[in-house]
């Protein structure tokens, strides 16, 4: 059974029709890379899949249950469904112990000592250990990406998602954040992220998705997808970032 | 000047006795316009078209009405249907007043927030309700200390027109001073200078409290 399936998606912004019928599957333990150019839907997509965007047609499976955006309580689908942004959007009024525990306090109802026990573990995990008592502002912008990957990660997803996570850090930051997220990976975390660092792309991923236009055009193992494009859109967006 | 010695010293009695009056009215007013403002300005960004119209046509009317009209009116309008003490009709009618103004500091200060932060608590399974009590309300509240610190030393200024609904507090009390001892501009220039005190010390409250808040650098830096 698939974590995640999505049939015909589409979704439009107005006028704009940024998904045009996408079909994708992401099985237990898999970790999928999501490429194209920008404007291709890449972060439309992850955003459709917990429902920050709603679609406009098809169907989101999870875990072989169809979600009703109608019908169901989305706030128990995200839930399971854990998000990291490009820009962090830690809450600068929190300190880190309490970034991480907030939801799982405030959502899942879980007592505060536990709650923290949580925290302080996955903080240990992604190396701020020293740092539950600072304020976000007071963190590096890799600091910062890996509190909020421990803070997606408190709620005990079944997938996590990744949209661009490291295209707002600078250079020198980027590596430690890559190197939690291999770390999960490497943990049996199931995962889709979109990112832009091919070379990563091609170390941590399992399945790698070419995305254009609304589209995903190609997919494949990273190996023959980097090696040996079969598609012309792709191998002229692999020429572009190389 | 000896003259203004003298009434200080005559009418200090009465004039503190007004001063507690004029900060009772001033802090009942103001934390009701904090509810009022905040319920406003919930409506006014509220999807509901319904709770849209009666925040623009409150905040419209208030903004649009000097406030001695507004006092007036509330006054003998809701004396006509419940009995109250002046006190608390003026208290009801600057809340009123006040109100329309913190409502829309507080919008601001909502719509300040960057929508990244609702993104965040959404995606972690927070209810809308909870986004905006744990998340978005906090923050909002912080960056709108300043704007209402000036719409409560305005707030403290304009509870003297209440003086007209009979109430004895600082205006009234010189009021009436004067009438007793037809030195109107020493009486009213006191009754200046305890204003300006009361809002110089406000003013140090307001930028302490800024201060203490930004001490910790709590808010975000600009990405």
């Amino acid at each position: 059974m698939s974590i995640v399936s999505v049939r015909g998606l589409h979704k439009r912004f107005g006028d704009l029709e940024v998904l045009k019928g996408v079909d994708l599957d992401i099985e237990q333990g898999e970790v999928v890379v999501i490429i194209g150019p920008s404007g291709s839907g890449k972060s439309t997509l992850l955003r459709c899949l917990n429902f920050l965007e709603y679609p406009d047609e098809g169907e989101v499976w999870l875990r072989g249950r169809q979600v009703d955006p109608a019908a169901d309580d989305l706030d128990k689908v995200r839930e399971h469904i854990g998000m990291v942004f490009q820009h962090f959007n830690l809450f600068p009024h929190m300190n880190v112990l309490h970034n991480v525990t907030v939801a799982p306090v405030n959502v899942k109802g879980m007592e505060r000592k536990d709650a923290n026990a949580i925290a302080r573990d996955l903080l240990d995990k992604v190396g701020l250990a020293d740092k539950e008592k600072e304020f976000p502002s007071r963190l590096s912008g890799g600091q910062k990406q890996r509190v909020a990957i421990a803070r997606a990660l408190a709620m005990d997803p079944d997938i996590m998602m990744f949209d661009e996570a490291t295209s707002a850090l600078d250079p020198e930051l980027v590596g430690e954040v890559l190197g939690v997220i291999q770390d999960l990976a490497e943990g049996g975390m199931t995962m889709v992220l979109v990112t832009h660092e091919m070379g990563f792309a091609r170390e941590v991923a399992d399945r790698v998705i070419m995305m254009d236009d609304g589209y995903i055009i190609e997919e494949a193992a990273p190996a023959e997808l980097f090696e040996h494009p079969a598609e012309e859109r792709t191998q002229r967006f692999l020429s572009q970032v190389f | 000047m000896p003259a203004l010695i003298e009434i200080g010293t005559e009418y200090a009695a009465p004039f503190a006795e007004a001063t507690l009056v004029t900060l009772r009215l001033t802090a009942v007013s103001l934390v009701l316009a904090v509810v009022i403002g905040l319920v406003i300005a919930l409506f006014k960004l509220s999807r509901n078209r319904v709770l849209n119209l009666i925040a623009n046509a409150y905040i419209g009317v208030i903004r649009g009405l000097p406030l001695i009209v507004q006092l007036m009116f509330l006054y003998f309008g809701i004396v006509q249907i419940v009995r109250l003490s002046s006190f608390w009709a003026g208290s009801l009618a600057l809340a009123v007043h006040a109100g329309a103004y913190v409502a829309e500091i507080f919008r601001g200060s909502i719509q300040s927030i960057d929508h990244g932060q609702t993104e965040a608590a959404r995606s972690l399974g927070m209810s809308k309700a909870k986004t905006y009590r744990l998340i978005v309300l906090p923050q909002a509240f912080r960056r709108a200390i300043p704007p209402l610190g000036n719409q409560f030393i305005i707030g403290l200024k304009d509870s003297s027109l209440v003086a007209y609904l009979g109430v004895q507090e600082l205006f009234g009390a010189a009021l009436s001073a004067q009438a007793e001892n037809f030195q109107p501009f020493e009486t009213y220039l006191v009754a200046g200078m305890y204003y300006l005190v009361l809002v110089l010390i406000f003013s140090v409250l307001v930028n302490r409290l800024e201060r203490g808040l930004s001490k910790g650098k709590r808010e975000a830096a600009p990405a």
